[in-house]
């Protein structure tokens, strides 16, 4: 956009330069945790710092892993944001689709509505949820961990697959409809097979939000192995010490199935946040 | 127009809707509650032997101990399922910041546990809450478990005329001193006076490279075994006000010592926030005195294998005599339990002397006096037990919570300079009446 | 256009709407009734709670206060101050996220090789968890052995004493609203990079050729063309600046020292379950949410309009 059909070499020059600064910004921060995390805990509060360790030591991921059912947790949480972004996947855009292509009586205010849920800290919502969690009988299970987080993560979502929806031609879903196809048929036929940016970008966003979600898990799951990885992490903190180096060994973990959850959707995603909501 | 009008009516219809649902709502869940008591009462007629239901039955127990006392744990579980072979322990492990949260919050929800292992000094606050059972009325045979217990351990557990809770394992804290920097410095052995304390927390001072003494924090369990040991008191012992004990002459002087210690340089400026902990710091030959409990030994174990811990008695006060703070935990049985009878046999369970000695391998110290001397028992606890003879225990009321907060501002206020150590003491006593007040 | 039904013709017409809606309200059913569940009802009974002295344990032994809890907080020092903080917080925070996130989009917009490998690093802080993410930077930001007063005073000898970040009301600011915007950019920088994407190249190549620099063209063509996404960011990364929450809970222990270094929602959890005063954290919580209400409905409002010309 910039250099257009032009290159010279100072501004290629300048555009890595700067992206490199700002990437050294970025990453030292993670560089010290991956460091911290290869060394024994009498090296964590070594003065001066060394950011490559002098004794390499893989004990911090042995023990965080072998600690109090680790991979349990790994899974469980896994299992729970794979429920957590599909339910969502189909209920957000559900809604969606009414708000985008259906009209009905209150279509607008419930709009809104939907945009206040943003709003509320969901912090301040897990006692009375709880209430409701237990009433339906979902208390220590999964279920009731992935009922919030679909409930917490809809409004969001919502907006951002009407804004895509809107953007898919109406005649094509004319086309569907003269030839008998019902509002169902044209949204899982047509709108969601042409949705996949916009899905990619839910898929991201709903996945991150279930993976490291803390307070919820916290209150909801009793059962021990049925808890979640946040908790796990949280564990290793101790009340009288804080065992850095495992804390990042498992912190690294927990991060390797986002990046890649990332990785493998950053251009779907992009384009889909490109012709979401997010545009107005 | 339309837009506004559609807007307020679902608005308003939306809330007015919640709105009833919300009054429907706590109202069911704690009705169940005020049966439980009175089944309890009924029951002790029968001989001691438990468990009435033929059914098996499950009674939960939460907790925030360590790897290490969970391993030992289990097997007291173990040897209580083989006597109770109708009763089931489930126990649960919270994360300690998060763990009055999530107990509320299932509290709240009716979903709370039979049994916790509660801090000592929150049990005034759930009784005040009406969450506790009151064992001595509970339990037939509470005074003869009770009479067997650490007295100090015990009264953290009373509250307005009961008590409840009993004390599952009690802890102090002593003074650790780094050997080697002590041996570098040519003293051979750790200060016995307060005086002493002083001068060498002074002479092992080197600039930012080595502090004499460090401490955890500002909060009241950082300076309560000085503050103890040098006469210091928070409130009388009627719990009716802190003027004149809080900030009595004993009280200025002991906070008085510590804030010079520290514009002394002689105690490391870690315990404003943000530095390296004393348990990391003492170690790694940053800090030569701490002050903390037995688990360091394990602790020290996991993660500095190779140092050597070592313990000493708090160093005396003006008048000859050491002290220190209680700390510990209590085994409670919550009201809402509907398992009472079989929480209240897992609770004495954890009173006998297997139990007691099960978790004392791990380095948790019993509440039982008649272990005391047992040969089982790890060395290292002999500095402690020694200790308990003495220590007192923090005021147990509610609001404890708040008096801490309220002591804590004090300690920093003195160390930043914003005022003297009488005038925040002063403050401190004020705020502490105005909370008894309440 | 016809006339305009009066309200009786259009209440009176409801029925049959409705009727001929139902698949719409099939669709939008499971959606709302999760709404419904989970949001509306807690919001409705937090609001409850606030106006009474809440017992959580033994609800009905609760006493009715009215508005005291609201005029308790709004009287309290330690409630101005955390609302100060957020505020202050957000003001730092969301421009400067806004501007780097910009750069870092339009570079990242470049012909350059690698596109993959820098998106994904500049996301890395998105998506590590606000928990690990504050746990670092407390590490960095250690006043006897991080790595920020290593470089500020061995390294580049700015200052002659360690700078004791957390111990310090005011410096404590410094790392959290450091790792706020450090955890932003990324989120707005992928944001702004499809918007820019969308903007068609023929737009530019025509400002060019007119001979317009870089910089006017930016100021011209780009930013106009991107106010919907900005004000969409705006109005988003207000309300998370506005829930600032674990960084703050983590790094200064719940408002140490002296309470002076809460946010909003610190405080709300310290009322609610440190202080067991649940009736005040509804309060606290009330207060939030309809301050984020109106100022994000106030941003949509304001700006709204100008986009559209």
């Amino acid at each position: 956009m910039f250099l257009s059909t032009e290159r010279s070499w100072v501004q290629q020059a300048v555009v890595y330069g700067l992206l490199i600064m700002g990437l050294v910004i970025v990453v030292v921060p993670f560089l010290l945790m991956i460091s911290t995390s290869l060394k024994p805990q009498q090296y964590t509060f070594e003065y001066p710092p060394r950011l490559i360790p002098s004794e390499v030591s893989f004990t911090n991921y042995v023990q965080a892993m072998g600690k109090d059912l680790f991979f349990r947790y790994f899974l469980n949480s896994l299992l729970v944001a794979v429920l957590t972004t599909a339910t969502t996947l189909l209920i957000s855009s559900m809604l969606a689709y009414a708000f985008a292509r259906l009209d009905f009586p209150g279509k607008e205010p419930l709009f809104y509505l939907f945009l206040v849920g943003m709003m509320i800290p969901p912090v301040t919502l897990i006692i009375p949820q709880f209430l409701v969690v237990k009433a339906l009988k979902l208390y220590d299970s999964y279920a009731g961990l992935v009922i919030v987080y679909v409930a917490m993560s809809l409004a969001m979502q919502t907006f951002l697959l009407r804004g895509f929806f809107e953007g898919i031609p109406g005649e094509l879903e004319d086309a569907v409809r003269i030839d008998g196809g019902s509002p169902w048929t044209i949204f899982w036929r047509l709108i969601l097979p042409l949705s996949r940016p916009g899905l990619a970008t839910v898929t991201i966003f709903t996945f991150l939000y279930s993976w490291d979600e803390f307070p919820w898990a916290h209150v909801a799951i009793k059962e021990t192995t049925r808890r979640t990885l946040p908790i796990a992490i949280a564990l290793f903190q101790n009340q009288h010490l804080t065992q850095w180096g495992q804390v990042f060994a498992a912190s690294i973990v927990a991060l390797l199935p986002v990046v890649l959850v990332f990785a493998l959707f950053q251009r779907h995603f992009i384009r889909g946040i490109a012709t979401t909501g997010m545009k107005g | 127009m339309k837009r506004k009008e559609w807007t307020v009516v679902m608005m308003s219809s939306l809330l007015i809707v919640g709105l009833v649902l919300a009054s429907c709502g706590p109202t069911p869940t704690s009705a169940p509650e005020p049966t439980a008591p009175s089944q309890a009462v009924e029951e002790p007629t029968k001989a001691p032997s438990p468990t009435e239901a033929p059914a098996k039955e499950t009674v939960t127990y939460w907790h925030t101990m360590s790897d290490a006392e969970v391993e030992a744990m289990e097997e007291v579980i173990a040897m209580f399922e083989a006597e109770h072979p109708n009763i089931q322990v489930e126990m649960t492990r919270y994360a300690y910041d998060d763990f009055k949260s999530a107990l509320l919050t299932s509290l709240a929800g009716g979903e709370g546990p039979d049994t916790a292992r509660l801090d000592i000094i929150w049990v005034p606050e759930f009784a005040e809450l009406e969450a506790l059972v009151a064992l001595d009325e509970a339990m037939p045979d509470f005074d003869q478990i009770a009479a067997n217990t650490f007295p100090g351990p015990l009264a953290t557990n009373h509250w307005q005329g009961h008590y409840y809770g009993l004390p599952q394992d009690t802890n102090t804290q002593v003074l650790l001193w780094n050997k080697d920097l002590f041996d570098a410095a040519g003293i051979s052995a750790p200060p016995a006076t307060m005086e002493e304390f002083a001068e060498v927390a002074c002479t092992l001072s080197k600039g930012e490279e080595q502090y004499g003494y460090a401490m955890g924090g500002t909060y009241f369990w950082a300076p309560a075994p000085i503050f103890y040991s040098m006469g210091g008191k928070v409130v009388d012992d009627g719990i009716t006000t802190a003027d004149g004990f809080i900030n009595g002459p004993e009280s200025v002087a002991a906070f008085q010592m510590l804030t010079d210690l520290y514009n002394d340089g002689c105690l490391s400026p870690n315990l404003l926030g943000g530095g390296i902990g004393t348990a990391d710091g003492h170690a790694t030959g940053l800090y030569a005195m701490i002050v903390d409990g037995p688990w360091m030994v394990d602790i020290y174990k996991a993660d500095y294998p190779d140092f050597e811990v070592n313990f000493a008695p708090i160093p005396t006060g003006p008048d000859g005599t050491t002290s220190s703070v209680v700390g510990g935990e209590n085994i409670v049985v919550f009201d809402g339990s509907e398992h009472q009878e079989a929480a209240m046999e897992w609770t004495r369970f954890l009173l006998t002397e297997e139990a007691q000695l099960k978790m004392a391998e791990r380095g948790v110290i019993p509440v039982l006096s008649t272990v005391i001397g047992d040969p089982s028992l790890p060395d290292y606890f002999g500095v402690f037990l020694e200790q308990l003879k003495t220590a007192q225990a923090r005021v147990p009321h509610p609001k404890w919570g708040d008096m801490d907060g309220a002591i804590n501002n004090a300690y920093q206020r003195m160390l930043r300079g914003e005022q003297t150590v009488q005038e925040a003491l002063d403050q401190a006593a004020q705020e502490i009446n105005a909370l008894l007040a309440e | 256009m016809k006339a305009r039904p009066s309200l009786m013709e259009r209440c009176l017409a409801v029925p049959s709407r409705i009727y001929r809606a139902r698949t719409a309200y099939l669709f939008l059913l499971p959606g709302l009734v999760l709404f419904v569940l989970f949001l509306i009802y807690p919001m409705a009974y937090s609001l409850r709670i606030s106006f009474y002295d809440w017992n959580v344990i033994k609800p009905l032994k609760s006493e009715f206060v009215g508005l005291d809890n609201y005029k308790a907080l709004l009287a309290d020092p330690i409630f101005r101050r955390a609302v100060l903080n957020t505020l202050a917080y957000t003001a730092i925070t969301v421009p400067a996220q806004m501007i780097l996130a910009l750069a870092v989009a339009i570079l990242l917009d470049q012909r350059i090789r690698g596109k993959t490998f820098f998106r994904v690093a500049y996301y890395l802080p998105v998506i590590t968890s606000w928990v690990i993410v504050t746990l670092i930077f407390e590490y960095l930001f250690n006043s006897q052995a991080g790595l920020i007063n290593y470089l500020l005073r061995d390294l580049l000898g700015l200052v002659g004493e360690p700078i004791r970040w957390l111990a310090d009301p005011i410096l404590t600011m410094v790392p959290i609203n450091l790792l706020g915007i450090w955890k932003g950019v990324g989120w707005s920088a992928i944001i702004l990079l499809a918007a820019l994407q969308a903007i068609p190249a023929e737009l530019l190549e025509a400002a060019a050729i007119d001979g317009a620099d870089p910089w006017r063209r930016l100021q011209h063509v780009t930013l106009p063309l991107l106010r919907p996404t900005l004000v969409f960011l705006l109005v988003v990364l207000v309300i998370g600046g506005l829930n600032l929450y674990i960084s703050v809970l983590l790094m200064t222990n719940g408002g140490q020292p002296l309470d002076l270094t809460h946010s909003v929602l610190t405080l709300m959890y310290k009322e609610t379950f440190d202080r067991l005063n649940f009736g005040g954290g509804a309060a606290i919580s009330y207060l939030l949410t309809a301050f984020v209400f109106v100022v994000s409905l106030v941003q949509i409002r304001l700006l709204r309009q100008r986009v559209e010309q």
